[in-house]
Order: structure tokens, then C-alpha cells, then sequence
């Protein structure tokens, strides 16, 4: 039971649309109802009729019952053709929902976490939960609840005819419903609930065997290599088995029910129709409409033995969502003597920064006075990319602290701190929108004059004046193919219409030719001047002129300034 | 390459299509059994209705007592009984199937994998492959345990029913023969319509999940520029305008099922209308006077039944349509060289240099030593990349090669360790028991430091990966570690960084019986203390007495070797010293 607690979060992103979660129910059971009406009215008719010719009189009104029987058949068919649409536009709601909450979470992490959420394969996996999440409710919640409706319903309208068979009905489809539901979820709980985690080592064991193709087959140790694969998929394989048994075993025990159900039910009539107490129309009309609910059921099993691997993917979901509260503090506070333009001083005290067990820094000093730039040199790895992150408080350092302007960045709020700072970060991360919307990610107020400037500054213009479509040009990971140097110097572009009094700049000029780097350094020169900066490079030629240059070395803990 | 094979995509279709097919060849049995399981389920529910009809007509028409009509119910209890089990059997029977050509598929990808070898790979994604081989053959599953089976139940069942129908009254045989027709176009329509839907769940889906890794891979940029609030919305906004768009489509492509839902429920309501004013004796022509409680009600019973094979198959329709999604892609992966002749050259390279190694005993070549007579590489039709070149490399020597990226120092070593075949001339090289390999990214696989090592030496003693690990500077790291060697590696243990990662692989090059040893760039990624340690342990191999040919930009390495070769365009030419390669050892 504690482990169903992983869905409740989902179930409450569902309970915001439970109007429509009942009314995607409510169709379903007018389609469940609608077949139980067209076969079990039709029994009592064909039964009805033939008692009638039987009898004396020969007379029966055929009209109400014949409507009543085309009635429920365009029913059906209306009422299942509304339901499937309805509900899929619901799990395309419930879809944006739940993508809407996981970025929500996401957004809220630290850089350190995010670094990882990069592996494309995480993120995938992160999808692939989603989409099991998409389905609960049409899966495991509105089905079970349908059926219970639709059996108790069913059970008092037999009752009003015959008291036993409806205490009959509920005493058998009520165990049977708990069976298919409960008991499946528990007897096909381990399988499935570990088979994901399987399938993500199989998936390991086949990018270890592509990666390292080229050491197992000279090393002579692919047989080696492919029994532990073969061990991975044998497990695998196992548990579906096991999970399939299961579910036909689960099939077989709620067919078995239902039928013998019915056949209560008949036998219950017969003998009350012996003794008078029920007609043979309303006997054939119980038994057949006992065979029609009954098909509520069907689906259970099948859904419930996967349950496992639907709480395994809300449990993940979970976890990502819990990784970290996101940073809090207090804005910026500008001080009274200058505006928000002035250039800041950016002072680190005695910073300490531990990367799991190895240390990153330790007490490490720098300060940069207001309107200096700095350069710091080192290779990669080494913890450049760390001072900035520091700096515009992606995480916080674990000793020491890193002073903005007097303020100590642990004590502020990160947006309005970044608000003042134009960082651009080592990859220059495009998004898959037009040149314009990513350049204005810089300042979402630049007009189009002023986006044709900043891109003439970091020699675009040309390029983009042979777009067809211009600054309206689709570019990111499925649009426009940029090279590595002009993906650069957008991403430069965008952090210039910043306009920030603190720039950082992580390997600005990585990417570009030879010509490009010259114009560009030049540009950078004048356009830097009366800002803070920190710049950080391999190498001093791939940084623009700078007042003061460090190099970062690999020190007894952590790298060291020199 | 993307406009080709939209031109050929209906024989691409049909081609995978046929694919599917054979796969199910080596599990027939069990198709058979899930067919016949099937059919028997069919056969019970027949009979089921049947005594059903039977018992209610004897006790209401005659008023039989309920003693009388013992054998019905009988009857029943045991029909309802084979029909659970065959049920059951049809369910465990095809599950089966899909299980094994599963694993059958997967076995011949990894063959495949293996005989196209590291070099043809490199070009590839490797978490690409990775998901063809576990999640596409995953959804292969569904088309042989579920629609394969019910392909032919739901043409034989119905057509079993009607003959059923047709005896009791020819005319209510002839309403669902009205349908009967109508199957293939229902089939066709329920194709269609699951196609389209498919299709555009489809390309909703991989728009919506490319949106949506596109932000999040992004989002440190958006919390660096202010955004991230902004993005939550528009990640909504986006996915309610898929909806918007594929609800369009799947208004039309639901009313395929609807149209199959409306026969089903008309002919139970006309079948049932009919048989009530037969009874009556309303109507006069036809068989309609025959009609009885008995066959008016068995009738009723079928008519639904009738239709239920159907309306599984197209339940099960969106299983056809990704397994012939997945096939496609496994397919092409299955026979690559069909599209690529290049790989000629290169396909089971492996093998056939096994052959010509057995040659090279001939050679009599000593453990280690390498000889390369006349050797050309070139990929048909385009220019050559190696040779043509000689080169002797005697056992215990240290060769080193220069050249700019793209010369083929690569290729040189690949075609030593034998993953391509030469276009011309011989390699002669030992290469069992094993040769050592060694790249900028060694290999870690998901497990502990020992399995790790063990890789390469199955039976080697715990004392010996420590001796191992010891000589390839790893000792103290070792010690630090609390699990010693069950330290878990890979993506849930211990993180490596790249340097403690090379030394591992060194590790596992002191440990393995190769003689030769075969480096490509070894410490081209490492940071200059690491990439002392590494140089470090590459003297100790070479004073171990094995063969090391190292591809190299690094001067330390080139003062450790006894020769010196440049690449150039292809070509091989030895550089000269100034200072005695004796020296250099110390």
C-alpha cells in the first residue's frame, strides 16, 4: 500500500481535470450500459416473443422493446465513438499537464544536477515515464471504477427482479473484481516493478558492447562480454514470461468467474421461474445481462499485473522532482551612490568546492575590482567553468563565500542576481526556435534594428542577410545546421544584448577561424570596456586582451591560482 | 539518402513486412498452438451458447424440470472450462512466440554488430543502437503473441459461426453474411484508420518529446537568461497545440472502429428484431417459421460473437503497426552492406584475417612481431588511405607513429588488430590468444573493478588484478577504496575520471597473456600528472618485453621509443634521431 504513495502526486495532476475525468467515465459507462441493454433487451425479446405464441392470446407489444433495442444500438456505437475522442483529448490534456509539471520540477534544479540531465539517455527514460504516467488514468483508474458502477447497478436492478440473484452477482463479481484488480497488482508486483530497471541494464550492457567493440575483440573477450549480456536479457526475458503467465493465469480465473456468474444467475431464474416467481423473459434478460457487465472486467487483469512498472516510473519521476529545493534569497541590492549599470566588484573568499569526493578548490581567493577583467587560464576540467557557476550562484560553494558587489551571492536571490550578469557558458546551447526568439532570450524587448546591430557585431550579418527567411530562420537542434563558430557567435550575440555590468565569458572565441577571432577580439575589446568581466580559456590567445591574467594548476587539493 | 528512401518506402515497407513474416518461422509450434488454442476457445463458446439456448428453451417452453436439463448445465460448466483454458493456452502459446523471436532477433543484431566490427560502428550513435536492440525489438513483441495468432482467428471464427447460423436459419445467416463481405473492407478500414492514427500519435509524439528535450537540455540557459518561469508555460502551451492538431486527425480515424462498433450492434438488433416477429409469426416468408426459443436465442448468442474476433484484431492493430515501425530500422541495420558497398571491404574482416594469421604461422612469427608486406587500404570507389607500405616490427620493440590526424595511423592500427582487412597485400600477425588495445576511451562495463578486469582474464587470481592494478599506478587509489575490488564501476558505482579510467585499461593490459599491444592516442584526454602516471606504466610494458605500436602526438612517448615512423597521406617513412634509441629506455 506505502508504495501506491508514489502515484498520489500524478493523481492529484489529475484531479485538476476531474470534470472531464468523470465525464470520460460517465461515457464509458453509457457505452458499458448501452451493450448490456442491446443483449440482454434482446433476450427478454426473443424469449418474450416466443412465449407469446406459446400462449393463448399471441399478443405482445413489439414496438417499445424494438425501439428500445435499436435505441441501445446506436447508442453504443455514439456512445464508444464520444468516449475514445473524448478520452484521448483528455490524455493529450493530462499529457501537457504532466510534461508542464516535470519541467516545472526540472527548472527548479541546480546546475550540478542538470549537468547530468544532459545524458540523452536519462532523458529519454524520463519520456519514457512520462508516457506510462499519460495512461494511468485511463488504464488503472476510470476502468476498475466503471466496472464497480456498473456491477453494483446492474446487481440492483436483478435484485428487483430476484433477490438471490443479485446477493449472487455481487457475492461473485465483487471478489472477482478485487481479484483482477488487487490481486494481480500484487502477484505481478516484483516483475514488473523491476522489469524497467532490466530493460535499462540490457540497454547498458548493449552500449558497453558498441563502445568497447574495438578492446573485446582484440582482447578476444566478446564471448565473455556477451554472457553477461545474455545473463541481462535471460532475466528480462524471465520476468515477461512470468508477468505474461500471470496476467493469462489472471484472464483465465476472471473468464472462469464471469461465465459461471451467468450460469448462477440462469439457474437461480430457472428455479424461480419453476416456482413461478419470475418470467422467462426477465430470467434470460438477468443472465445475458450478467454476460454483457461482465466484460467491464475483462481488461483488468492485464492492466493491474503492470502496475509495478507504472509506480516505478511515478517513483522515478518522484525522485528527479525531490532532487533539490531551488535556491532562495533576498534581490540584489544596488547601491544608493550608483545605478543597476555600474559596474560591481565580484570578490571569492576562501572558497571551497567539493565534487563528490574529490576537491574542485580549496580556499581559494580571488578578487575582481569594479570595471577589471580578468582572465584565468587552465585546462579543461580544471574548474574554470566552476568559478562561474559560482558566480551567478548555479549551486553554493560548500566553504567560503563568493561576494557580488559587497553581497554575499549565498544570500540572494539567484534571478535577481543573474539578472545582472551576461555568462555565456561554455556550449553555446541554441533552442530549436527562430534566430530572433533566441536572440531576444537576451533582452525580450530588442527590436529588429537592434538584433541586425548586435549580429553585425559579431560579424553575422552577412551571413544572415542570405537567409531566405531572415531573422525568422529556424535554427537549434532540428532546424538550421550551424556551424560550431556561428552557433557561437549567436550565443555571444545573445549575451551582449544583455547588456550586463558583470560579463563572463567561458571560451568565447572557441569555434571561429582565424579572421573571425581577430574581429571579434577587437569588437570585444571596446565593447567590454567599463564592465566587470571574468574570462576563462585554454589558453591566453583564445581570450580577448585582459588586465590580469591567472592560470589555474592542479594543486594538493583542488586546482590552485598562480 | 533521406529523399531515396522515401522513393523506395513502399518497398521498403513491403521488404519489412516480409521480414516480419520469416521471423516467424523458427517459432511455428507455438503459432500453431496459439492458433489452435484460439479455434478451440471459439469451438467451446459455440457450445457454451448453445446449451445455453438449449436449457432455456427446454425449461421454458416445455417446463422441464430442472432435473431434466442436468446435461445442459453440464454441458456448460465444461464448456466454459475448455474455453478458460484455451484462452489461457492462446495467451501463454503466443506470448511465447514473441518471447523467443525476440530473443532470436537480438542474437543475429549482436552478431551483426560484431561482424561489422569497431570501425564501421564508430560512424554510429551508440545509445541509438542501443535502443534498436532493446526497445525496438521490444515492440516487435505484440506482433507475433497477439495480432499474428488473431489474423487468423478472426477470418476462421466468424466463418465457423456462420455455418453454425446458416444451418439453424438460412435467413438470419444471411444478415451476417451481409457482413461477412464486408470483413475485408472492415479489415481495410480498421487498417487505415489505425495507420493514420498511429501515424500521427506518432509524429505528435516524437514532435512534442523533441520540443520537450530540447528545453530541458536548455534549461540551465533559461535559468541563466530569467526564463525558466516562462518556459513552464510554454511547454504546456506547446503539447495543448499538439492536441489541438491531432484531435483533428483522430476525429476521422476513430469513425474506421466506429463504423465496425455499428455492424456489430445493428445485426444483433436486426438478428434480434427478426427472430421476435418470426416467432410471432409476423413473418411469413423464408425459414422464419422454423424459428423456435432454441435457435432464435443461440442465434442472438453467435451474433455478437460473431463480430467480438474482429474487434480484438483491431485492438491489436497498433502492434502491427510498430512492430513494422521497428523492423524498418532493425532491418536496414541487419543488411547494412546492401546499401553501403564500401562495407565489402570491410564486412568479417575479423574472420578472414584469422585465416591469414594461420598463414602467418607459416611465417613463423614469434609471439608479438609484426609484419606488414605490400600492405594497400582503400574504400571502393574512392581514393586510398594506407600504403601501399611494409613494416617489421620484431617482438619486445617499441614503434611509435606521427602524423597528423586523418593520416591513418588509425587505420594502421586497426588493420594490425585485424578489424579491417587490407585491400591489398598481407598482414602477418599472432593475434591469439589476444592482442592489447588501448584508446582515449576505454571501456568500463557495469560492474565491479574485478569483473572489469576479468574481461580479459577469466581465470586470473585476485592477487594477480591487484599485482595488475599495482603495476598500472593504480595501487593507491585502490587501497583508498573501501570495496576494494568489488568497487562497483559504470553508471550507477563509482564515477572514474578519465585518467583512473586509462589506468584501468592499462591495468588490463598488464593482466592479459597479449604480447602485443596495440595504442591509439592514449593520453590525448589526460591532464599532464595523469598522463605522466600513464607514460610511466607504458615504460613498464615495454620493459616487460611485449610489443607496444603507439599512435602518438606526445614527446615523452616518442623519446620512449626504439623507432619512429611518420604517416603521411598514407605512406610510412622512418625518422631519424640524433640521439641513440639505447638512452631513451632509462
Amino acid at each position: 500500500m506505502n508504495a501506491l504513495m508514489a502515484l498520489r502526486p500524478w493523481i492529484g495532476v489529475l484531479s485538476e481535470r476531474r470534470g472531464r475525468l468523470l465525464l470520460g467515465a460517465l461515457l464509458m459507462l453509457a457505452t458499458l450500459f448501452s451493450a448490456l441493454g442491446l443483449l440482454s433487451l434482446s433476450g427478454w425479446f426473443i424469449t418474450a416473443t416466443a412465449v407469446a405464441a406459446l400462449s393463448a392470446s399471441g399478443y405482445l407489444d413489439v414496438f417499445t422493446p424494438g425501439g428500445g433495442i435499436r435505441l441501445f444500438a446506436v447508442s453504443r456505437t455514439a456512445s464508444r465513438y464520444l468516449e475514445r475522442l473524448y478520452n484521448h483529448d483528455t490524455i493529450l490534456r493530462l499529457l501537457a499537464d504532466l510534461r508542464g509539471r516535470v519541467f516545472a520540477g526540472l527548472v527548479a534544479l541546480d546546475a550540478r544536477t542538470l549537468s547530468r540531465v544532459r545524458a540523452s539517455q536519462w532523458l529519454n527514460r524520463m519520456t519514457a515515464d512520462i508516457d506510462t504516467l499519460d495512461n494511468l488514468y485511463l488504464r488503472l483508474l476510470a476502468p476498475p471504477l466503471v466496472a464497480l458502477v456498473s456491477v453494483v447497478a446492474f446487481a440492483l436492478f436483478a435484485f428487483v427482479f430476484l433477490p438471490a440473484a443479485g446477493i449472487v452477482l455481487l457475492a461473485i463479481l465483487l471478489p472477482l473484481g478485487v481479484f483482477a484488480t488487487a490481486g494481480c497488482a500484487w502477484w505481478g508486483w516484483h516483475a514488473s516493478h523491476r522489469r524497467v530497471e532490466r530493460q535499462e541494464r540490457l540497454r547498458v550492457r548493449a552500449i558497453e558492447q558498441v563502445e568497447g567493440l574495438a578492446e573485446l575483440t582484440s582482447y578476444r573477450a566478446l564471448a565473455a562480454h556477451r554472457e553477461l549480456w545474455v545473463r541481462e536479457e535471460q532475466g528480462l526475458v524471465e520476468d515477461q514470461r512470468r508477468l505474461g503467465r500471470r496476467t493469462a493465469a489472471g484472464n483465465l480465473v476472471v473468464t472462469l468467474g464471469i461465465q459461471l456468474a451467468t450460469l448462477a444467475v440462469l439457474l437461480l431464474g430457472l428455479t424461480a421461474l419453476r416456482e413461478g416467481q419470475m418470467s422467462g423473459p426477465a430470467m434470460v434478460m438477468l443472465a445475458l445481462g450478467t454476460l454483457a457487465v461482465s466484460e467491464g472486467l475483462g481488461n483488468l487483469p492485464m492492466a493491474f499485473t503492470q502496475l509495478g512498472a507504472t509506480v516505478r516510473a511515478a517513483e522515478r519521476l518522484n525522485a528527479q522532482a525531490e532532487l533539490k529545493t531551488p535556491l532562495s534569497g533576498t534581490p540584489v541590492e544596488d547601491e544608493p551612490s550608483s545605478s543597476s549599470g555600474a559596474a560591481p566588484a565580484l570578490v571569492y573568499r576562501d572558497v571551497s568546492v567539493m565534487h563528490g569526493e574529490r576537491a574542485v578548490f580549496s580556499g581559494l581567493d580571488l578578487a575582481i575590482d569594479p570595471g577589471q577583467r580578468i582572465g584565468i587560464i587552465g585546462a579543461s576540467g580544471i574548474g574554470k567553468s566552476t568559478l562561474a557557476q559560482l558566480a551567478v550562484r548555479a549551486f553554493d560553494p560548500q566553504g567560503g563565500c563568493v561576494e557580488f558587489n559587497h553581497q554575499a551571492i549565498a544570500g540572494l536571490d539567484p534571478d535577481s542576481l543573474r539578472a545582472r550578469i551576461g555568462y555565456l557558458t561554455q556550449r553555446s546551447e541554441l533552442f530549436h526556435d527562430t534566430l530572433a526568439a533566441n536572440l531576444r532570450m537576451g533582452d525580450p524587448d530588442a527590436s529588429d534594428t537592434e538584433l541586425w546591430d548586435v549580429l553585425e557585431r559579431v560579424e553575422l550579418k552577412e551571413w544572415a542577410e542570405t537567409l531566405p527567411e531572415g531573422l525568422a530562420t529556424w535554427v537549434g537542434e532540428q532546424g538550421r545546421q550551424l556551424s560550431g563558430g556561428q552557433a557561437r557567435r549567436i550565443a555571444l550575440a545573445r549575451v551582449m544584448l544583455r547588456n550586463s555590468p558583470l560579463v563572463i565569458l567561458d571560451e568565447p572565441l572557441s569555434g571561429l577561424d582565424a579572421d573571425t577571432t581577430a574581429a571579434v577580439k577587437v569588437m570585444l575589446d571596446v565593447w567590454l570596456a567599463g564592465r566587470t568581466v571574468l574570462l576563462l580559456g585554454h589558453d591566453r590567445l583564445a581570450l580577448p586582451a585582459c588586465d590580469h591574467c591567472w592560470r589555474l594548476m592542479p594543486g594538493e587539493q583542488g586546482s590552485e591560482l598562480v | 539518402m533521406r529523399a531515396a528512401r522515401r522513393s523506395s518506402n513502399s518497398s521498403g515497407a513491403s521488404h519489412s513486412r516480409a521480414w516480419l513474416k520469416q521471423q516467424a518461422g523458427d517459432v511455428r509450434p507455438w503459432y500453431r498452438g496459439a492458433v489452435g488454442c484460439g479455434l478451440l476457445a471459439g469451438v467451446a463458446t459455440l457450445v457454451q451458447m448453445g446449451a445455453l439456448a438449449w436449457l432455456v428453451d427446454r425449461v421454458v417452453t416445455d417446463q422441464a424440470a430442472l432435473e431434466d436439463v442436468a446435461v445442459g448445465v453440464v454441458a456448460i460448466v465444461a464448456a466454459i472450462i475448455v474455453r478458460a483454458l484455451a484462452q489461457w493456452g492462446q495467451e501463454v502459446c503466443g506470448q511465447e512466440c514473441g518471447l523467443r523471436v525476440k530473443q532470436q532477433v537480438r542474437s543475429r543484431l549482436l552478431a551483426r554488430l560484431q561482424q561489422l566490427g569497431p570501425v564501421r560502428l564508430a560512424s554510429r550513435h551508440s545509445a541509438g543502437l542501443a535502443s534498436q536492440l532493446v526497445d525496438q525489438v521490444e515492440s516487435l513483441e505484440g506482433y507475433y503473441s497477439r495480432f499474428l495468432p488473431q489474423m487468423v482467428l478472426a477470418a476462421a471464427i466468424p466463418l465457423i459461426y456462420l455455418v453454425v447460423v446458416f444451418w439453424l436459419n438460412w435467413l438470419a445467416a444471411i444478415w451476417l453474411l451481409i457482413a461477412a463481405p464486408l470483413i475485408p473492407l472492415f479489415m481495410a478500414l480498421i487498417g487505415m484508420g489505425a495507420q493514420r492514427l498511429n501515424e500521427a500519435q506518432f509524429q505528435a509524439v516524437t514532435r512534442l518529446s523533441g520540443h520537450f528535450l530540447d528545453r530541458v537540455r536548455g534549461i540551465a540557459t533559461l535559468q541563466l537568461f530569467g526564463l525558466a518561469e516562462r518556459s513552464v508555460e510554454e511547454v504546456s502551451e506547446v503539447a495543448h497545440d499538439y492536441r489541438r492538431r491531432s484531435l483533428k486527425t483522430l476525429r476521422v480515424a476513430f469513425l474506421s472502429s466506429a463504423v465496425l462498433e455499428f455492424f456489430a450492434a445493428v445485426s444483433v438488433a436486426v438478428i434480434a428484431i427478426y427472430i421476435g416477429f418470426g416467432l410471432l409469426g409476423y413473418i411469413q416468408y423464408g425459414p422464419a417459421e422454423q424459428l423456435d426459443l432454441f435457435s432464435g436465442l443461440f442465434i442472438l448468442l453467435l451474433a455478437p460473437e460473431f463480430f467480438q474476433p474482429l474487434r480484438t484484431l483491431s485492438q491489436h492493430y497498433h502492434d502491427r503497426a510498430s512492430a513494422l515501425g521497428a523492423a524498418e530500422g532493425l532491418v536496414a541495420l541487419l543488411d547494412d552492406e546492401v546499401e553501403n558497398p564500401d562495407a565489402a571491404a570491410t564486412t568479417g574482416a575479423v574472420d578472414d584475417e584469422r585465416s591469414r594469421s594461420m598463414d602467418s604461422d607459416a611465417v613463423e612469427l614469434a609471439p608479438g612481431a609484426v609484419r606488414l608486406v605490400d600492405v594497400e587500404l582503400r574504400h571502393a570507389g574512392r581514393e586510398r588511405i594506407l600504403g601501399p607500405l611494409a613494416l617489421d616490427v620484431d617482438a619486445g620493440e617499441v614503434v611509435a607513429l606521427i602524423g597528423p590526424s586523418g593520416s591513418g595511423k588509425s587505420s594502421l592500427l586497426q588493420l594490425i588488430a585485424g578489424f579491417i582487412a587490407p585491400s591489398a597485400g598481407a598482414v602477418h600477425v599472432q593475434r591469439e590468444p589476444a592482442i592489447a588495445w588501448l584508446d582515449q576511451r576505454p571501456l568500463i562495463i557495469q560492474g565491479s573493478l574485478a569483473e572489469n578486469l576479468r574481461l580479459v582474464a577469466p581465470t586470473a587470481r585476485d592477487e594477480e588484478l591487484r599485482h595488475a592494478l599495482n603495476q598500472a599506478g593504480l595501487g593507491r587509489w585502490l587501497s583508498s577504496t573501501p570495496a576494494e575490488l568489488d568497487t562497483p564501476l559504470g553508471e550507477r558505482g563509482v564515477g572514474l575520471s578519465g585518467g583512473e579510467a586509462q589506468r584501468l585499461a592499462l591495468a588490463r593490459v598488464f593482466l592479459s597473456p597479449a604480447t602485443l599491444v596495440l595504442l591509439d592516442e592514449p593520453t590525448a584526454a589526460l591532464d599532464p600528472e595523469t598522463e605522466r602516471a600513464v607514460i610511466a606504466g607504458l615504460t613498464q610494458l615495454a620493459a616487460s618485453g611485449r610489443t607496444l605500436i603507439i599512435a602518438t602526438h606526445h614527446p615523452a612517448i616518442m623519446t620512449m621509443a626504439s623507432r619512429l615512423y611518420a604517416i603521411e597521406a598514407g605512406r610510412l617513412s622512418p625518422i631519424e634521431r640524433l640521439n641513440s634509441p639505447g638512452e631513451l629506455h632509462s
